[in-house]
């Protein structure tokens, strides 16, 4: 998962993640990117776009 | 190093501060951390609290976290009709004040503190197991880990809850029930009662509304919060029209941009488990009409630290001995929540023409003088069939 510059880190991806795998530091985001099943839903919940598929 | 607590709070917004505070004040060992360097910012929340709300909890208001006190609301419908409720005429639960949150969530937690709670900050959660005596919660906090022993966690850890997961309650939302939320406080916004909050329905936000919560003269709190599922923009790109659209903020310029998930699909079904309890927007204890949570957190703080404390004094950290605190919350909020949720599918449900209409024909109303019976039968004349879904609301 890319996560760009301007994430701010709110949590709202970590929220709906279904397997738990998003972890939300002060100025960070840590992706369990092995366990990840690639349903997106974190991509489309972001309010600013901030999250996109590296392919 | 491995620190050893009687209560373990993890989060501290209003919903960890005030449980940390209220199992302190009723005899237990407290310990409360937050990841972030400062509590209560970046915020992520438009800052209304209801007068009534605060008086409930026992707080006073204070002028170094009180930013405006507001006296009306104005409803405004997709076409700009407007409908005004003022204060002194009608009762409005959710009028009252709005704060200043990087104040009044520091302000919480130094009234946590002088209870006799111990803080950490920029201390993060990173694993939890259980133990014969409690649960075990692994910890980071700069460049040091070390092992926190408790005999019950509270779960304040927001709408990204993850420690109420580790302790296999299921906090996961449905992008449906998770409103995602742009704001930008702006000033230079021209309203026509800085005393009053607006509201603006429609497909200016699909799946929720917008908002202008004034917080001086022309300072204000401008934002929205959609359901992601029912619109292919993002919540920052909803914000952007809106702002270039509202004539309010024509002349208006950002100083502040907050973004954030905001748990609205009613509270979860299961709050506790042995040895924990989730509180706040980790348990979704905010209206789902409204998106307000401050009060229900805070009222759900109290709950949760006088039952926890007294499980500690008992010795009994079982899940059946915290159901008392769901028991409370439950009887506290969920009716209200779930007559919200009607009323909100109930507009939800209404076009933009239908909206429209319903603020054309309440635009004149003097609400004081009118009862249920003739807002029904306004009601009925936009939509029957939407009506339905209010069901036995009234």
């Amino acid at each position: 998962m890319k996560v760009n510059e301007w994430c701010m880190y709110c949590g709202e991806c970590a929220g709906v993640c279904p397997r738990s795998l998003i972890e939300v530091r002060e100025t960070c985001l840590i992706f369990n990117e092995n366990e990840c099943k690639d349903c997106r839903i974190c991509i489309q919940v972001c309010p600013v776009q901030a999250l996109s598929k590296e392919e | 190093m491995s620190i050893k607590t009687d209560i373990l709070v993890i989060g501290a917004g209003p919903a960890g501060s005030s449980a940390a505070k209220h199992a302190a004040l009723n005899g237990a060992k407290v310990l409360m951390i937050d990841k972030k360097s400062e509590i209560g910012s970046p915020k992520r929340c438009a800052e209304g609290v209801s007068k009534e709300g605060l008086k409930a909890l026992g707080i006073e208001p204070h002028c170094r976290w009180i930013a405006k006190e507001l006296t009306g609301v104005k409803f405004i419908s997709p076409n700009g009709t407007s409908v005004w409720l003022n204060e002194e005429r009608v009762k409005l639960p959710e009028a009252g004040y709005i704060l200043e949150r990087k104040i009044f969530d520091k302000h919480m937690a130094m009234n946590a503190a002088r209870a006799g709670v111990e803080i950490m900050v920029k201390t993060i959660a990173t694993g939890l197991k259980r133990s014969e005596k409690g649960l075990i919660v692994t910890a980071e906090c700069m460049d040091q880990s070390f092992e926190i022993n408790a005999k019950i966690v509270i779960a304040a850890d927001g709408p990204e809850s993850r420690v109420g997961r580790w302790a296999g309650l299921k906090t996961t939302l449905k992008p449906k029930n998770m409103e995602s939320c742009a704001q930008f406080e702006m000033a230079g916004v021209e309203m026509e009662d800085s005393n009053s909050i607006e509201f603006y329905f429609g497909s200016v936000a699909p799946g929720g509304y917008a908002w202008i919560f004034p917080k001086g003269d022309d300072i204000a709190n401008v934002g929205l919060g959609i359901i992601t599922t029912q619109t292919d923009k993002t919540a920052y790109q909803h914000l952007q029209e809106f702002v270039s659209n509202c004539p309010s903020t024509q002349n208006a310029q950002p100083v502040e941009l907050n973004i954030g998930g905001d748990p609205v699909g009613g509270m979860l079904k299961k709050l506790v488990t042995d040895n924990l309890v989730l509180v706040g927007d980790a348990a979704s204890q905010v209206s789902p009409l409204t998106g307000g949570g401050i009060i229900s957190a805070m009222k759900a703080g109290v709950f949760a630290g006088e039952v926890t404390a007294a499980a500690i004094k008992e010795g009994n950290y079982s899940q059946k001995r915290l159901q008392e605190y769901q028991d409370k919350c439950e009887e506290d909020m969920v009716k209200t929540f779930k007559k919200e949720l009607k009323v909100k599918n109930y507009l939800l449900s209404l076009s933009d023409e239908e909206l429209d209409s319903i603020a054309e024909a309440f635009k004149n109303t003097e609400f004081e003088k009118i009862n249920t019976k003739e807002i029904i039968k306004v009601l009925i004349k936009v939509s029957p069939k939407a009506l339905l879904k209010l069901g036995k609301i009234f």
